[in-house]
């Protein structure tokens, strides 16, 4: 019988489930937490094969630590065979709606992508941001591991798992190409470098060295959202080109996108630094 | 011809008891929507670990607004139910009024579930915001089960349109009403992209038992309490028509026979949901309050001929099968909490007020009753009023306009003037929207605290 006027019922209640809908938004952070930590969550013990020896004949299969991503866990499965991957497969992936379209294309490229680059240092697949950065970074996972086990699949001298969140930077630091120069001298091969942190969000450089020479270089990372977006599309690729042009992290800073230029710049020469190490 | 329905003292006696009103549960009730609400958006939380840009967050919003639509669409239908707890209990008109609400809010939230998931989906395919009714179109092609849902959710935009009260005002009851029903399909259709597609549900089995759980308990009791309790109550009843008789110009009563009346479970006060199978009648089923306490071979209702179906009443055959739904309605002799009691009716609200009026206990000069209508000629039941009030020793007070068309005053003095003691009562109230808003305001202003104004209304 109280009264109570149907539109202000209308906005209150809109204006109530819009404030709460944003306020649950906020809260969540906007960097994976748990990929730092290497996904606690969902890590079943990796199946490391037991081979025998170092470079044992007869494959094995490794699993990576599952990496938890906004559209749900990508985990990856490598075969391998004399030290090199013969296959590799997501034994995870995001599901559900849209997830399915995407993972239904993104997945199997990767797994090729994985086995020809036999390294984490793979191209994301375009669309498919998120799932590409956790599969990389369960695939580095699962080279590690077979690294850890059988010694060296071959070209793990790769370093950088792509999308290495914050804080866990040179987790490729070990044995940058052991042995492995015979193919990899004429081979290219990517280094990332380590995450720069600036105010406007993360930066993060990969650069592509063949023959001593630094070939491509490419943001992972970049500050986004908002007007970040647009500086970041206007400032990467100059900085981009001018990294291959310099060879060196000595390269002028993008005006209007200062902080974004060091953040460049620090990641390069730490990406420099890891591969010329 | 008057016909007086005796027998109230059986009645009377059933309803004799201690006076201890029955709390109504629509507070846990609301309680326990709320921790749905939470837990829903928990398990969102809780499958969602970091959101890194807006497109994650739109795609989150859409996610959110989702879950949430789907678990109010379940109450929603769970309202409409017939269940006892909340017919009898917390009120009919009180639930109906929570369904409105409830399916308004669900709609929005489904609109908004929609745009921003399809927006998002764009983002996500690298188009933009212009492109959503291109990725919409996409996405129902390519998804599981979004075909069935898109369905689904045209008929939810259809039903709602047709509810907006400009809209439905302007065509038949009936016809809206079936429509109306079209809510079931609708709410099945859309219930399967929920389980295939809804991330949440893809990554959480629990979360899907649960989801199946919730579905399927709603669907139980609409199946019990819409389709078999009907159809028992009526093949034990087996009612028909016994005679019509106009009370006064305008408004008649119906007289009822069937078999063992008295074990419906009926209490003075509640109404049932009547269809009659005469020519014009049969599809359409329409709340009716009982006039008097129902005895073993005879229930009445007493209708004022407002509608298409009201004046058709009038021209129903003795012998025509009636089919009945109900008991239901909560404004009964349970909500009581004192031993005086005020009644208060305008116009055909009479009806139920005059089966209280016969059956409330109490000793004589405890029950009032107060009867407005537009003139002496319009006081149905007059006849009966007296009668009861003489054998019981109860106060009968009418109001009507003046000669001159005048309204009579029912004013907080005027109240107070008359029952000196109206802080001590409680008051049922039964009329027209407009005469209950400025009887309860009086009531209020004389000192009658709000929970002891016990009042239905059908009005949105």
């Amino acid at each position: 019988m109280r009264k109570s006027h149907p539109i202000r019922r209308f906005v209150l209640a809109g204006a109530a489930t819009v404030s709460g809908i944003v306020l649950l938004l906020s809260l969540k952070p906007a960097t994976d937490p748990a990929s730092a930590q290497a996904a606690d969550g969902a890590a079943p013990p990796a199946a490391a094969s037991p081979q025998g020896g170092a470079e044992a004949a007869g494959a094995g299969t490794v699993t990576g630590e599952a990496a938890r991503t906004q559209y749900g866990a990508v985990q990856v499965r490598l075969t391998v065979s004399n030290g090199r991957i013969t296959r590799a497969e997501a034994v995870q992936a995001p599901r559900g709606g849209q997830s399915d379209t995407v993972t239904a294309s993104a997945v199997p490229r990767l797994n090729r992508a994985a086995v020809a680059a036999q390294s984490a240092g793979i191209d994301a697949v375009s669309g498919a941001t998120y799932t590409s950065a956790g599969y990389k970074q369960s695939l580095q996972s699962a080279i590690d591991k077979a690294n850890a086990a059988g010694g060296a699949a071959r070209g793990s001298g790769s370093q950088g798992s792509g999308s290495q969140g914050s804080g866990a930077q040179g987790s490729g630091a070990q044995g940058p190409g052991s042995g492995g120069q015979d193919p990899g001298a004429a081979r290219a091969r990517t280094v990332t470098g380590a995450v720069a942190r600036t105010q406007y969000g993360p930066v993060q450089v990969r650069i592509t060295v063949a023959g001593g020479k630094v070939t491509r270089a490419e943001a992972v990372q970049a500050p986004r959202g908002g007007q970040s977006d647009t500086v970041t599309a206007g400032a990467v690729p100059r900085l981009n080109r001018a990294a291959v042009a310099a060879q060196s992290a000595g390269i002028d800073a993008v005006s209007g996108a200062t902080y974004t230029s060091a953040g460049y710049k620090q990641s390069l020469q730490s990406a420099l630094d890891r591969a010329g190490g | 011809m008057t016909t007086t329905l005796a027998g109230g003292r059986a009645a009377r006696r059933q309803t004799m008891r201690r006076i201890r009103p029955r709390r109504s549960p629509a507070v846990p009730l609301v309680v326990a929507l709320w921790a749905g609400a939470a837990a829903v958006l928990w398990l969102w939380w809780d499958n969602t670990p970091s959101l890194a840009d807006d497109t994650a967050r739109i795609l989150a919003a859409g996610r959110i607004t989702g879950l949430l639509a789907g678990y109010l669409m379940a109450l929603v239908v769970l309202q409409m139910a017939r269940v006892p707890a909340l017919e009898r209990r917390v009120g009919s008109d009180r639930v109906a009024r929570w369904h409105a609400m409830s399916g308004r809010y669900t709609v929005c939230l489904v609109a908004a579930h929609v745009f921003l998931t399809m927006w998002a989906y764009a983002l996500q395919a690298g188009r933009t915001l212009g492109d959503v009714v291109r990725q919409t179109v996409d996405s129902v092609g390519s998804l599981p089960d979004m075909g069935k849902a898109a369905i689904g959710t045209g008929l939810l935009f259809v039903i709602a349109f047709l509810s907006v009260g400009g809209v439905r005002r302007r065509m038949p009851y009936d016809t809206w009403y079936h429509v109306h029903l079209l809510t079931y399909a609708a709410v099945y259709l859309t219930y399967w992209h929920q389980i295939t597609a809804g991330n949440d549900f893809a990554v959480q089995p629990t979360a899907k038992t649960f989801w199946y759980g919730l579905y399927g308990v709603v669907t139980a009791l609409v199946l019990w309490y819409r389709v078999v309790t009907p159809i028992r109550l009526n093949l034990r009843h087996r009612m028909y028509v016994e005679a019509v008789i106009e009370e006064t110009p305008g408004i008649v009563s119906v007289l009822i026979g069937g078999r063992r009346l008295h074990r419906m479970g009926a209490e003075a006060g509640q109404f049932f949901r009547w269809r009659f199978k005469a020519p014009g009648m049969r599809f359409s089923s329409h709340p009716y309050s009982l006039s008097a306490a129902p005895r073993p071979d005879m229930l009445r209702i007493t209708v004022k001929a407002i509608g298409d179906h009201t004046a058709r009443l009038r021209e129903l055959e003795p012998g025509t099968k009636v089919w009945a739904e109900g008991p239901y309605g909560a404004l009964t002799a349970q909500r009581r909490s004192r031993g005086k009691v005020l009644l208060v009716a305008g116009g055909v609200g009479i009806t139920p007020m005059r089966a209280l009026f016969e059956t409330l206990p109490g000793a004589a000069g405890d029950i009032t009753l107060l009867y407005r209508a537009n003139s002496t000629q319009d006081l149905a039941l007059w006849g009966e009023l007296s009668a009861i009030a003489d054998e019981r020793g109860a106060r009968l007070m009418y109001a009507v306009n003046s000669p001159g068309g005048e309204r009579p005053d029912i004013s907080a003095e005027r109240l107070r003037q008359k029952l000196p003691d109206i802080g001590e009562h409680d008051v049922f109230l039964c009329g027209p929207p407009g005469f209950a808003q400025s009887v309860y305001e009086a009531l209020r202003e004389a000192g009658v605290p709000a929970r002891r104004i016990h009042h239905e209304s059908f009005e949105m």
